[in-house]
Parts: structure tokens; C-alpha cells; sequence
């Protein structure tokens, strides 16, 4: 595995997460993360979200939810998205503070709004390291079944970008299209610059 | 020493070791020691590094670019040893290496740069290990923009590109950041707006143009895209993004590339146009994000465009965000002034809070004028200042000092229009070179934005009109003349005086009021005169000497020099800037103000000036702040060697301290006043003053040798310095002066020309010969009342040379000849002449030969033309010479020619009459010279012939008539072409070729016959005058009049109109038929047999052609009469009735009957059939049915059945007839038996009297039984068989079955 991924959405508890568990158990170097100014979980009603910081604990979340009503979070499907999260990692991971981390050498993101934020949060970071950088979207929408298939592309993507060649940036025009398609998928990508 | 030995022998083993791991990590701890130990001892190893690029295995070479990344920022002084590596490695087979060596190099360019900003802006020069790095580094810079272009991996080009955009980024001024002092240990990109305007070894201007090139670089790989992967176009589009955020100065440009740029292409690998789209897409969502003038100023276009992405929603997002974000902004800035300024000043305040602390000088006033320090180099450094520092004059009174720039950042940003005056000033002072990024910069700018600086720029037009001194040498060429900065560069004198009378009422004065004073005089001279000063500034030597400096404000004096002199040690050359000798100009004498090179500060001196000089007394010696009264001198100031003890005590200071003074030393020798230098020069200075050259008196053939050894050395250097704008501006201007004094040496004149053709296409030739044109025209006009003759006799002869050098020097295509012509002042005879013997005149070669060339020909009628357009005081004698060639004897010459008159020229109104007149007098002179030849010929050889034939024959006459009325058609084409080729253009002008047609000689006639068919296809179906001038013909022009009706209606069908005035015409003025032929195919049959008779009366040729327009027919009606009928129509002419003599008629029969395949064998059964019935017999029908069976012997029984018919109609009662049909019948015997037999015989009686040979054969016939019982008695009786005779019932079936057995045996004889 020669590149370091990153798994971005929305809130980096579903689809991320999901490619993120995939990826990892798959030995890639991977890491998650969200966008949005917090992290929302669907509450009651569409009105009533559970709005988290970020860096709050999966488990904290696990523990709140389940006190708060154990059966609706069970059904709905949170309550073993939260533990499988917090298997994977302690918190949610905010996309704009992560320069810490380290660069990436791609990126993936799934939905167009998401893709849209770590483009534009790339091009306004100083770019010190010159290190490419590939920011890919894979549109997949935020529900269990769909996150489960959108991370298996996700796993089938990036081991192409792996087998393709020494450095993805060679290969990326053919890997993509090829990508498209076998799986019927538009993939949106970007190049940007640590 | 240890560590060192350790290295050595890592990196040995790095080499040499078999294993992979060992190399790796040996290298790894070479690593560590290197960049533990010192530089120096580091340097010792590098060679043993150098080594490893030759390794075979790509991790130790990746390993080996690491540690060059690292340790070439750590000891940069050691590395050219590491550089090379470093560019080879650029090219390594491997592009993961090859990426690594772009980035690194990146670094480490930017490295350099920065490092040679801060040493020159800390100790004043570059050290030359720097300057060797930055070769190497233009070797890199060089290697990775060529690699942007070739084939290769994708994985460097993406990199490359990111180059380019930091190159494009170090190299455009940054106007938004305030932040560009050069602070060290900042972590912020150089910016080329450190510099300041003058750097020893970047030369800003340089940098900044050659940075708007690779944009256009940049630029161009979206005009060809298709052959570039999806993910280098997505990379190039994010990269010019990046640089319109970064750098509004480019926004613009940037912008409409990417609204022009369709994604909507097939990558050559066929894919994904979806993400170069969205790559567009983020990049004007990008765009909206931003909140600097230009940008928002263009959000509807980035609506739209989003909105063709289908991104409208995101936009209107994004804009609401920032609309909020602005809103906000404002209101904090309502909140707190202030707070708003330190904000948007960002770092400034801290830099003068930072310096002032370092400095530990507690005066009141330091913050302020460490702050003004900064803004002082803002002003060199940010060249958008030039244009607004004359705007917030009221703020700068506030802020306590005149220091524009600075308000200017309290204002904060700069308009869009405010940074495009920036870049063009800087451009600009740039001259020549910055010319042509300064025409890609203009012709991108949006018309509005232009409008904007243009007004922006009015600013600083002067109120009252300046008589400027120095005018006359700023290079106000005429390219420059139409850009807006002239108004720029000529507005500062003002400024000081706006910035004088507002600094007393600063509030301010009481804590900072030298500052002021002084800095106001620093900015203001600093600002008047940007392109002079920024024009060479690296040939003058004083730029280099940092004691010239003027530090920004007196209270940083003492430190200021103090540390420079520290630094800097080295003869003073101040005394030179005696050269600038200014007058002090009077407060109230605007006027007279200088525009460069004062310092004016018109300020009363006050009580803490004096203070600081004296304080200062000490350090600066020669330092004086003369200040007399107010209103009459200009206080003058100026900084000198401060004392040695001074030095030492402040060589303590910190270099920021440095750097501002060097900074400011940027203006310094800009604003140095000479009074200065006068008042201060030390002793030891004055050594320093140039010597004044010795006069040497020198004859006249000396003074002719220097003046042409002076021109042939600027000449010379002309060619090796064109770049420099100031220099070539100067150079014309000198040459210009001394071609104008030299009296008619060829040499230079020659040597001149030699020099003008070999750049002349690249403008300078063009702009020197009209330089210097311009010179002595000038001299000309001055001279006017006195000797006109010499100035105009070389300007004459300089004029001719020049073009004729031009002449010889480029082929014929070339266009600098007219252009020559077209732009001198005057156009004097003999350049006149000059074009005319271009056009006209035969050119002979060496050996007689002619050569002319047609193309010469075609420019020489070029340069006419344009100069009709162009020159209306030369229009005359330029029409003489087109007209001239209009009637040329050449051919070629000639139609070129007459094209140009007639398609070009004549549609111009003003000479259009003139034209007109010309090719009538020629016209009017070929007819007129050949009639008056004709009748002089006539008289001479006593008039017996008429017409054409006549002139032939007194051609022949007389020699001496002959020798006078030669007129050949040719030369009769000659002068008449031109008006033909008028006719074309106005069809009314033919009116007069019918007019004098009579009376032309034949040589014109046959001109004109040759002109007509030309001319009437030109004109095509328009001819409506021509039908005017066919209805009502002048006499003498029938001939005329046919072929061109003839011609008319060749090929086409002849329109209503023409028909009918051809027709009117016949009937009224003109009676002869010939005229209707041409129109006869489209006559109706009532229209054609009234005038038959008159055709038939034609000669038989025409008749002919009447005949066979007749028979032809138009495409509609079909044939107005058919075969038959024309035969009929022939037959009833009567001779007595319509007046034709019977031979004619017979003849128009032999015409019919020789056209035998027209008038067939059935057309004339047809046509006999129908006359046998007519009453009376056509007096020719018989004559006719003889010549028909002569014709076709065939028709013989049909011609029996006619005879018949004719013996039925009782023929022998019409003598005429009956002579013919005794002939025929004796023609036709035997068959003629039975015929005659029916004769009455009292007729067969006297037929047989008539053809005695008729009776025996005929007795014969009748004796026969089956014959004899038919015929009646009394007819044998005739014949002497009576005796036999006896009746036969059935005689009638005998006949028939005999004229069965006839026309069997006719059968059989065809």
C-alpha cells in the first residue's frame, strides 16, 4: 500500500466511516473525517437532529443515544453505526483541522458538497510540501445500504489506484474511466497541493 | 572531526555496499550527521554525495534528494555542489524522483530568491556564491517550464505546473498582502514586490513581465487541450484559479480564459470532461468566495457561468456567505475605526511596534515613523501607490505624514483600477521591454476596467499647464503617447505643494512634524517621477552606494546611517549627483517647478527640525537642513557621512533598522537634490567630481569626422542596447540632431541606411527615420523665414534615401515603404517623383534590360493610394500619377491601374469628378486627335471615300499625315480603358462613347467593340441607361448599337424592357432590321410576319441570321414561324406591294433551300401543299416546286399531285406561272405524261407547240391500250391518234392504277 487515503463526508460517521472500516480492514493507511460545522445524527423527527461536536467520542454519542431511546437508535440503524465507529476510532474528525495529520495522497469524498469544501479548503491551505494530492467524489447516499456499497467501490477504486502504477498521477485518466465504466459510477476528481 | 570521518564512511558504504537496506541506512545516518554539523564541515561531504545520483537503485536516489532537500536549506552557501544533482535528478528515469526534484527545487528556489532579496536588502550587494545559485536556479527554472511542455510523465508536469503558477506568484506584485518587509524567519513567499523596484541581480521589471509571459504559457494549454490528459487541464485550471485569487492584477485575463475554455471536448483518452468541467466550476465558486474589488465587480458573469454549470444553487450560496461575511466587516468597522485599520493594515503595526521595541528608542514619534518606514517602502516596493498616493492627501494629514502609500493601506485594498495602474507604471518604467507585456496587459484589460484607470488617471492631470523642462526627454514616444501614463508621469509637480499646504494643519505637527516634512519630500519625489527614476537605475553607480541614502525621517538618522555605514565602506560618489542640478524653485512658482530631482520642502522650519539637525550635527557632518525664509528658497537636506565614532556606536542596530534605511536608499539619489550636494560635499567627495572635458577646437573636416564617428558608435550601440527604451528614445533623438547637421555626407546618410533597413521591420528603423524626419521638419518650420533651403534639402534628401533604401532592401510585399510615406511629415517632390517612377517609369538593369517588376508596380500604386486617403495636401499630385498609369502602355501597368482608379479611387467623392474629367479628356483626345487627323487627311487627299474606309486609306496617304494619325488599336485601348472601366461604375458615362462613336477613328471603334462585351457583362443586368441611351441613340452609332444589342442577347433571353425599346426604336428612328435579329428569337409570329418582308430585304447573310433567330425561338414561345411557315412567308411577299425587288425574294428561297436540313423534304411538301391553295398563286411557287424537285428528285409524285392541282386551278391562265410549269413538266417526263394529258387541248396543244419534242414521247405514252382508252378524244386528236381512238369505261381506274405504277416506279428510283 503505497498511498495514505482519507474518507471525507459529510459528518464522518456514515459513508466515511463505512469505507474507512472497509479500507482499513483491507490494510490500507486510511483515515476519516467530516466537513460540516458539526456532527448531526438523526434524532426524533427531522427537525430534532443529535448535533455533536466534533471530537466527541463515538462511544459518548453510543452511550447518549441509547439513555435517550434505545429502540428508535437501534432501528434506524445508529446505534451499530456508532459502535462500529468507535471500533474504528475514538471521535469524528473535523476535515478542516486536520493539517496536523499529515498529507494525503488521495482523498476520497461522497457527496459533491463534501468534495466541494476539502477542494476548496486544499486550495486555501499554504502549499509547503508540493505533494500532490487527488481529490476524488464518489457520489453515494447517506443511508446504511448505500454507505456499505459505496465503501466496497470505494476498497475496488482505491486498489486500482494501487495497481496501477508507482505514482497514481500517471494513471488516474485511465483508472478513473475504467472505473466508470464497470460500475456505471460518475466519479468527479480534482489535483490539489499540500 | 570524528563525525566527519563517520560521514565519510557512511556514505561510502551508501555507495558501494551491495545491499539495498545498508545503503538505505547508512545514507539515513549520514543524514543526521550532516545536518548536525556545521555548514562548512557539511560542505566537505558533499562530493561523496554528488556520487550517489549514478546509483542504480531509485530509493537511494530518492534518499539522496531527500537529504539534498534538506541540507541545501540549511547551508544554501555550500550547495552548488548539490544544485547540479539536484537538476539532473529533474530528469531521473523515475518520475516519483523526478516529481521530488521539482518540489525540492521549488523550495529551494524560493529559498534562493529570498536570500538574495535579504542580503541585498541587509548589506546592500549579493554575495557571489548567491549569485552562482541563481544561475543554477534560471537552469532549473528553465529545465522544469521546458518539461511542462514535452511528453513525459504526468506526475513532474503537475508539478512543473505548480511551478509555474509560484513563479507567476513570486513574480506579480502582491497588492493585497501588506505584509511584504522582508522580515526574516517568516515563513511567507518572497514576493517580487520585496525588491522594490531595484534589485543588483533580479531586475524586477524583468521578472514581473516574464511572469505575465508564463501566464500567457499557462494560458495557452487551455487553447489546445485536447492533447492533454484530463488531470494536467484540471491541474492547469486550478493553478490559474489560484493565480486570480492570489493576484487580482490577473483576474481578469484569467477569467475570460476560463469562460472561453469548453470542457466539453474528448480527451485524447476519451474521458472525463466531467471533472475538467467541475475543475471550472470549483474554480469560479472559488472566485465568488473572494472579496477583493475585482472580483465581485464580476459576479454576474460568474453567475451565469455557474449557472450554465448547473451550480446556480451552490453560487447563490457561496455569494450569500459572502455578502455576510462583507456586511459583517462593516459593521465592525463602524464599531471601531481604528481596530479596523490595525486589522486590515494586519501586520503592520506590529512590524513598527516590533522594530520600534528592538530598537529600544523611546521617542514618541518612533511608531510612527517606523511605520511610515514601511509604508516608504510600500511605495517602492508597491508600485499601485504611484497611482493613489495623490488621492488621500487629506489622510495623510491625518496620519501626520505624506506618505500616501501608507493612507492608502489604511484605505485598504486597492481598486482593480488602482492595481492595473500600478502594473502598467511598472511596466512602464520598464520601457521597451515592458512594451509588449504592457500590449498583452492592455488588450486584456475589460473595457470598463480601462475606462476606470483612464479616469483614475485624470487625477492627476494639472490643473494649470506646466511648462515642463524635462518634457522634452521623457520618452514620450508615440506609442507611450497614447497610454495614459504621459498624464502620470507629468501630474506629480503638484503633488508636493497639495501635501505642503496640508501638513501644517496636520494634528500631528506637534510630535512628528519633521518627519513629516521630510518624508512628504521623500514620497512625493519619490512618486514624481516613476519612470524616469525606474528607467536604468542599474547604470547608475550611486544606486549602489548606500551612504547616499536618505533615511525616512530624522529621528531615525543617526542609527539609520550609522549601520549603514557599518556596513558599507567605500568612496562616496555623492558629488555626482551634481548632475541633477535643479533649480530651487519658489514656493509660488509652480510653474517653474522641476519635474524630478527636487526636494521641496516648503515648510517653515520648525523648532524640533532644528533639534534634529543639530542633534544630529554629530553624526552627520555634512548634513544640513538649510532652511531661509518660507516664500523664497526651498529648504534643501541631505545626509553624508556621519563620524566614524557615530558609525561604531550604532553599528549595534539591528538590521531591520538596516533594511529600512536601504529601503529608502532605493529613492534616495532619486530625490538627492544638487543643492544638497553642493552644500554638503565633504573634501574627501570632492575628488570624486567627474573632470570637465577640455575644449578642443576642431576645423570643419574634424568636427565632420566626429559627428560621423559619433553616429556610427550610436549606431553601434544601438544595435546591442535596443531593449532599453530610454536609450533608443535618446539615440534617435541624437541621431535626429546630428543628421541634421551633417551637410550632405553621404557616408553617414548611407551608413544611416544601412542601419534603418536591417531593424526596419521591427519597428526601430521606421521609428529613427521618422524621428529624425520629424527633427528636421521641425527645423524646416523654424527656419521657414530664414535658409529654408538646407534643412529642407537634407530632410528632401534623407526622405529619398530612406525610401528608396526600403525599395531595395524588401521585396515588393513589404508594406514599410507606403508606411514610410504615409507618416513623414511631408511628402516632398522628390519622394513624389520617386513614387511615380515606381509606378510609371521603365526600370532598366545593368544591361538595359527592362525589369519591371509588376509587383513594384502594385506597391508603388499601393503607396498611392493610402496616400490619397491619407495625405489630402498630396492627393492631387498622388491622383496624377495613378491617372498617369491608368493610361499606361502596358498592359499590366495599365489594369492595375485603372483597378485601382475605378474600384477604389473613384468611389471616393472628393476625386471621383477629377477621375471622370481625366478619362473623358482621354477619351475625348483619342476619338478628336484621329478625327481631326481624318479630316486633315481628307482635305490632303481629296475626299472620295467616307467613313472607316477613308481613314485607312489616308492613313496610307500622305507621310506626313501618317506620321501624325497613327493610332493604333492598342493605343487606342490605351486611352480608353480607364473610361470604360468608369462606365462600369457609372453606366451613364456610356452616353458618351454613343455620342462621339460616329465620328471615332476606326482604331477606337475597334476599341470600343472590344470594350462593350467587358463592359456590358460587368454592368450585367442593370444596363436601364443603357436601354435610355439604345432608345434614343445619337446618330452615327448603329453599328454600335447592334453589338450591343447583340451582345445583350447573347446567352440570355432579352428582358421585356429591351425588347420593346428595340422595338420602339425600329419604328421610330431607326428603319433597319438588322437591329430586330438579335431579338427576333423572342418576337410571337404576329409580331415577326409584318416585318418579314423587311428581313427578306436584309443581305442574304443577315437575312440568314434572321432566318435562324427566327427558327430558334425563345425557350417559353418556342419558334416564332416553323420551317414551313418562313417558307410560306417568303412565297407571299409581294414584290410590288412591299417594295422588294422579286431577286430578293428569290435569293431569301435559295437561302431556305440551302439550309437543307432545316428546310427539309416534308417542310417543303408542307409548305407547297399549303401555297397550292392559295389565291392567288405566289408568283414564285412554281420556281420553287422545280427547285423542290430538283432538291429531292423523291418528291416527283407529290410534285405530279401538284401539277394537277395546278391544271385544276386552270395555271395557263397566269402566263408567269404557266411558263414555269411547262418547264417543270417537261423536267419531270415521263412522269409529267398523265399530267399533260389532262391539259385542255387547246393547252396541250400549245404546250406541245412550245416543247415540240413533247409530242412524240407523249403519243407514245397515249398510244399505250391501257392509257388510250382514258384520255379524251379530242386530246388525242392533238396528239394525231383520233383514228384509234375509242372510249373506255373504265379509263379513270387505268389512270389511277398508272399513277400507281408511277409512284411504284418513283419508289424504286429512290
Amino acid at each position: 500500500m503505497k498511498f495514505r487515503y482519507a474518507m471525507v463526508c459529510s459528518s464522518n460517521q456514515n459513508r466515511s466511516m463505512e469505507a474507512h472500516a472497509l479500507l482499513k480492514r483491507n490494510g490500507f493507511d486510511v483515515c476519516s473525517y467530516g466537513t460540516g460545522a458539526h456532527v448531526k445524527l438523526p434524532g426524533p423527527s427531522i427537525r430534532e437532529p443529535n448535533i455533536y461536536e466534533f471530537g466527541t467520542p463515538y462511544k459518548h454519542m453510543f452511550e447518549e443515544l441509547r439513555r435517550k431511546d434505545p429502540e428508535l437508535y437501534k432501528r434506524n440503524g445508529i446505534l451499530p453505526m456508532l459502535k462500529r465507529n468507535s471500533a474504528v476510532k475514538l471521535a469524528p474528525q473535523r476535515w478542516q483541522d486536520n493539517a496536523a495529520d499529515g498529507s494525503f495522497d488521495v482523498v476520497f469524498s461522497f457527496e459533491e458538497k463534501v468534495f466541494d469544501m476539502v477542494v476548496e479548503d486544499l486550495h486555501n491551505r499554504d502549499h509547503v510540501l508540493l505533494k500532490t494530492v487527488l481529490v476524488i467524489n464518489l457520489e453515494v447516499k447517506d443511508n446504511h445500504e448505500e454507505a456499505a456499497a459505496g465503501a466496497r467501490l470505494t476498497l475496488d477504486l482505491c486498489q486500482a489506484i494501487e495497481d496501477a502504477a508507482e505514482s497514481w498521477e500517471e494513471s488516474i485518466d485511465e483508472v478513473i474511466a475504467a472505473f466508470e465504466a464497470k460500475h456505471r459510477r460518475k466519479l468527479l476528481y480534482s489535483i490539489s497541493f499540500y | 572531526m570524528a563525525s566527519r570521518d563517520q560521514a565519510v564512511a557512511l556514505l561510502c558504504a551508501a555507495r558501494t555496499h551491495g545491499d539495498v537496506a545498508i545503503k538505505l541506512s547508512s545514507l539515513r545516518q549520514a543524514k543526521d550527521i550532516l545536518l548536525s554539523v556545521d555548514p562548512s564541515l557539511a560542505a566537505e561531504l558533499f562530493p561523496y554525495l554528488v556520487d550517489l545520483q549514478y546509483s542504480p537503485h531509485n530509493l537511494v536516489r530518492k534518499m539522496l534528494l531527500e537529504i539534498i532537500g534538506e541540507i541545501s536549506m540549511k547551508a544554501m552557501e555550500h550547495c552548488h555542489l548539490l544544485v547540479p544533482v539536484l537538476l539532473a535528478l529533474l530528469r531521473d528515469s523515475d518520475p516519483i524522483i523526478a516529481r521530488d526534484a521539482v518540489a525540492s527545487g521549488i523550495h529551494f528556489y524560493c529559498a534562493v530568491l529570498e536570500e538574495m532579496a535579504l542580503q541585498f536588502h541587509q548589506r546592500g550587494k549579493v554575495e557571489r556564491w548567491l549569485e552562482e545559485l541563481w544561475l543554477w536556479m534560471l537552469k532549473f527554472k528553465d529545465s522544469v517550464f521546458s518539461m511542462a511542455f514535452e511528453a513525459g510523465s504526468i506526475g513532474p508536469k503537475l508539478l512543473a505546473l505548480k511551478f509555474l503558477e509560484t513563479y507567476i506568484l513570486l513574480f506579480t506584485a502582491d497588492t493585497n498582502d501588506s505584509d511584504n518587509s522582508v522580515v526574516g524567519g517568516s515563513r511567507r513567499l518572497f514576493n517580487i514586490s520585496w525588491l522594490g523596484g531595484y534589485h543588483p541581480v533580479l531586475d524586477p521589471v524583468f521578472f514581473m513581465s516574464d511572469a505575465n509571459r508564463t501566464l500567457g504559457i499557462l494560458l495557452d494549454f487551455l487553447r489546445s487541450p485536447r492533447s492533454l490528459p484530463g488531470s494536467l487541464i484540471i491541474a492547469i485550471v486550478n493553478c490559474l484559479s489560484a493565480i486570480a485569487r492570489k493576484r487580482p492584477i490577473h483576474y481578469d485575463i484569467i477569467l475570460s480564459a476560463l469562460l472561453d475554455f469548453d470542457p466539453n471536448f474528448e480527451t485524447a483518452k476519451g474521458v472525463l470532461p466531467v471533472s475538467i468541467q467541475y475543475s471550472l466550476r470549483t474554480a469560479f465558486l472559488g472566485f465568488l468566495r473572494c472579496t477583493s474589488h475585482t472580483i465581485i465587480e464580476s459576479r454576474d458573469r460568474l453567475l451565469m457561468a455557474l449557472r450554465a454549470l448547473n451550480a446556480g444553487d451552490a453560487a447563490d450560496q457561496v455569494v450569500r456567505q459572502v455578502d455576510r461575511m462583507i456586511k459583517n466587516g462593516e459593521r465592525s468597522s463602524r464599531e471601531s475605526r481604528f481596530s479596523t485599520r490595525d486589522d486590515q493594515q494586519s501586520n503592520q503595526p506590529v512590524i513598527s511596534m516590533d522594530q520600534s521595541r528592538k530598537r529600544s528608542m523611546p521617542l514618541d514619534t518612533d511608531e510612527q515613523a517606523n511605520g511610515h518606514v514601511v509604508s516608504l517602502k510600500r511605495t517602492r516596493y508597491d508600485p499601485s501607490s504611484m497611482a493613489t498616493h495623490t488621492d488621500h492627501s487629506e489622510k495623510d494629514s491625518i496620519l501626520g505624514n505624506g506618505t500616501a502609500a501608507n493612507a492608502s493601506l489604511v484605505d485598504g485594498d486597492l481598486t482593480p483600477a488602482e492595481q492595473m495602474i500600478a502594473m502598467i507604471g511598472a511596466l512602464l518604467g520598464e520601457g521597451e521591454r515592458g512594451a509588449e507585456s504592457l500590449e498583452i496587459l492592455i488588450s486584456n484589460i475589460h473595457p470598463d476596467l480601462l475606462a476606470d484607470i483612464v479616469i483614475t488617471n485624470m487625477k492627476h492631470l494639472p490643473t494649470t499647464f506646466l511648462s515642463l523642462p524635462k518634457v522634452g526627454s521623457l520618452p514620450i514616444s508615440r506609442q507611450l503617447g497614447s497610454q495614459t501614463s504621459p498624464a502620470h508621469v507629468i501630474a506629480p509637480p503638484i503633488i508636493p505643494t497639495q501635501s505642503t499646504s496640508l501638513a501644517p494643519s496636520s494634528h500631528v505637527s506637534t510630535s512628528a512634524q519633521p518627519i513629516n516634512i521630510l518624508s512628504q519630500a521623500d514620497t512625493s519625489n519619490a512618486n514624481s517621477f516613476p519612470t524616469d527614476s525606474k528607467r536604468d537605475p542599474r547604470r547608475d553607480p550611486r544606486r549602489l552606494d548606500p551612504r547616499r541614502t536618505m533615511p525616512p525621517a530624522p529621528t531615525s538618522i543617526v542609527d539609520d546611517i550609522g549601520v549603514v555605514e557599518s556596513e558599507f565602506d567605500g568612496s562616496s560618489t555623492l558629488s555626482k549627483s551634481s548632475s541633477f542640478s535643479v533649480p530651487t524653485p519658489a514656493e509660488n512658482d509652480l510653474d517653474a517647478l522641476p519635474l524630478n530631482y527636487t526636494v521641496n520642502v516648503k515648510e517653515e522650519p520648525t523648532p524640533e527640525l532644528d533639534q534634529v539637525s543639530t542633534k544630529d550635527e554629530g553624526s552627520c557632518t555634512a548634513e544640513e537642513l538649510v532652511h531661509t525664509s518660507e516664500s523664497d528658497i526651498v529648504p534643501e537636506h541631505s545626509y553624508s557621512l556621519p563620524d566614524e565614532d557615530n558609525r561604531d556606536a550604532l553599528a549595534v542596530s539591528d538590521f531591520e533598522v538596516a533594511y529600512d534605511a536601504e529601503t529608502s536608499f532605493v529613492e534616495s539619489d532619486e530625490y538627492s537634490s544638487p543643492a544638497d550636494s553642493k552644500e554638503c560635499v565633504t573634501e574627501e567627495t570632492f575628488g570624486d567630481l567627474a573632470e570637465l572635458p577640455l575644449y578642443v577646437e576642431l576645423d570643419e573636416a574634424q568636427q565632420r569626422n566626429e559627428r560621423n564617428t559619433a553616429i556610427e558608435r550610436i549606431i553601434e550601440s544601438y544595435g546591442k542596447l535596443s531593449d532599453a527604451d530610454c536609450g533608443s528614445q535618446m539615440r534617435m533623438a541624437l541621431l535626429a540632431r546630428l543628421v541634421a547637421q551633417i551637410d550632405a555626407d553621404d557616408d553617414v546618410v548611407e551608413l544611416l541606411q544601412k542601419h534603418i533597413t536591417v531593424d526596419y521591420r521591427q519597428q526601430k528603423g521606421h521609428e529613427l527615420v521618422l524621428h529624425i524626419l520629424y527633427h528636421l521638419h521641425s527645423l524646416i518650420a523654424v527656419d521657414a523665414n530664414g535658409n529654408p533651403s538646407y534643412a529642407a534639402a537634407i530632410y528632401e534628401k534623407f526622405l529619398v534615401a530612406a525610401a528608396k533604401s526600403l525599395l531595395d532592401a524588401f521585396p515588393a510585399s513589404d508594406k514599410s515603404f507606403c508606411r514610410l510615406l504615409g507618416e513623414v511629415p511631408l511628402l516632398s517632390t522628390s519622394a513624389l517623383k520617386l513614387l511615380e517612377n515606381l509606378c510609371y517609369c521603365d526600370v532598366f538593369d545593368s544591361h538595359g534590360n527592362e525589369v519591371r517588376d509588376v509587383e513594384r508596380v502594385t506597391q508603388g500604386l499601393g503607396a498611392v493610394w493610402s496616400l490619397i486617403l491619407g495625405r489630402p495636401k498630396d492627393r492631387q499630385a498622388c491622383l496624377d500619377i495613378a491617372l498617369k498609369c491608368a493610361v499606361h502602355s502596358q498592359d499590366d501597368v495599365r489594369a492595375k491601374a485603372i483597378r485601382l482608379v475605378a474600384n477604389k479611387l473613384y468611389q471616393l467623392s472628393y476625386i471621383s469628378e477629377n477621375i471622370e474629367q481625366f478619362a473623358t479628356s482621354m477619351l475625348l483626345s483619342a476619338v478628336d486627335q484621329q478625327s481631326s487627323d481624318v479630316e486633315l487627311s481628307q482635305s490632303a487627299s481629296v475626299a472620295q471615300r467616307e467613313g472607316e474606309v477613308g481613314t485607312q486609306e489616308a492613313l496610307i496617304s500622305g507621310s506626313q499625315v501618317q506620321s501624325v494619325s497613327t493610332m493604333s488599336l492598342p493605343e487606342a485601348q490605351r486611352l480608353l480603358s480607364l473610361f470604360f472601366a468608369l462606365c462600369t461604375k457609372k453606366p451613364s458615362l456610356l452616353q458618351l462613347v454613343f455620342d462621339v462613336y460616329g465620328r471615332a477613328p476606326k482604331a477606337v471603334k475597334q476599341a470600343v467593340h472590344r470594350h462593350i462585351p467587358i463592359l456590358i457583362r460587368a454592368l450585367g443586368p442593370s444596363y436601364s441607361k443603357l436601354l435610355q441611351i439604345i432608345s434614343d441613340p445619337p446618330e452615327g452609332c448603329e453599328n454600335l448599337l447592334m453589338l450591343v444589342v447583340q451582345i445583350l442577347t447573347q446567352e440570355t433571353t432579352p428582358s421585356a424592357d429591351l425588347i420593346a425599346t428595340v422595338k420602339h426604336l425600329y419604328e421610330t428612328k431607326l428603319k433597319d432590321a438588322t437591329i430586330l435579329i438579335p431579338i427576333l428569337s423572342s418576337l410571337s409570329k404576329s409580331e415577326v410576319l409584318p416585318i418579314f418582308p423587311r428581313l427578306v430585304g436584309l443581305p442574304i447573310e443577315k437575312f440568314q441570321m434572321a432566318i435562324a433567330h427566327i427558327l430558334q425561338g425563345s425557350a417559353h414561345t418556342g419558334p416564332a414561324l416553323s420551317p414551313a411557315e418562313v417558307l410560306v412567308a417568303i412565297h407571299v411577299i409581294s414584290p410590288d406591294k412591299d417594295g422588294l425587288p422579286l431577286k430578293k425574294i428569290m435569293d431569301a428561297c435559295s437561302a431556305c433551300f440551302e439550309q437543307r436540313t432545316v428546310f427539309t423534304q416534308q417542310v417543303l411538301a408542307k409548305a407547297l401543299n399549303q401555297m397550292v391553295d392559295q389565291t392567288p398563286l405566289p408568283l414564285l411557287f412554281v420556281r420553287t416546286v422545280i427547285q423542290a424537285i430538283d432538291a429531292f428528285p423523291s418528291l416527283v409524285d407529290f410534285v405530279m399531285e401538284i401539277l394537277s392541282k395546278l391544271v385544276g386551278r386552270e395555271v395557263w391562265k397566269m402566263p408567269k406561272l404557266w411558263v414555269g410549269f411547262l418547264k417543270c413538266v417537261s423536267q419531270t417526263l415521263p412522269h409529267s405524261f398523265s399530267v399533260l394529258l389532262q391539259l385542255p387541248p387547246p393547252q396541250l396543244e400549245s404546250a406541245l407547240n412550245k416543247y415540240a419534242n413533247l409530242r412524240g414521247p407523249l403519243a407514245a405514252y397515249a398510244c399505250q391500250p391501257s392509257i388510250k382508252g382514258s384520255v379524251h378524244r379530242s386530246t388525242l386528236a392533238v396528239l394525231g391518234l383520233s383514228d384509234e381512238m375509242h372510249i373506255q369505261p373504265s379509263h379513270v381506274q387505268t389512270l389511277q392504277s398508272s399513277n400507281t405504277a408511277s409512284t411504284q416506279a418513283a419508289a424504286n428510283l429512290t
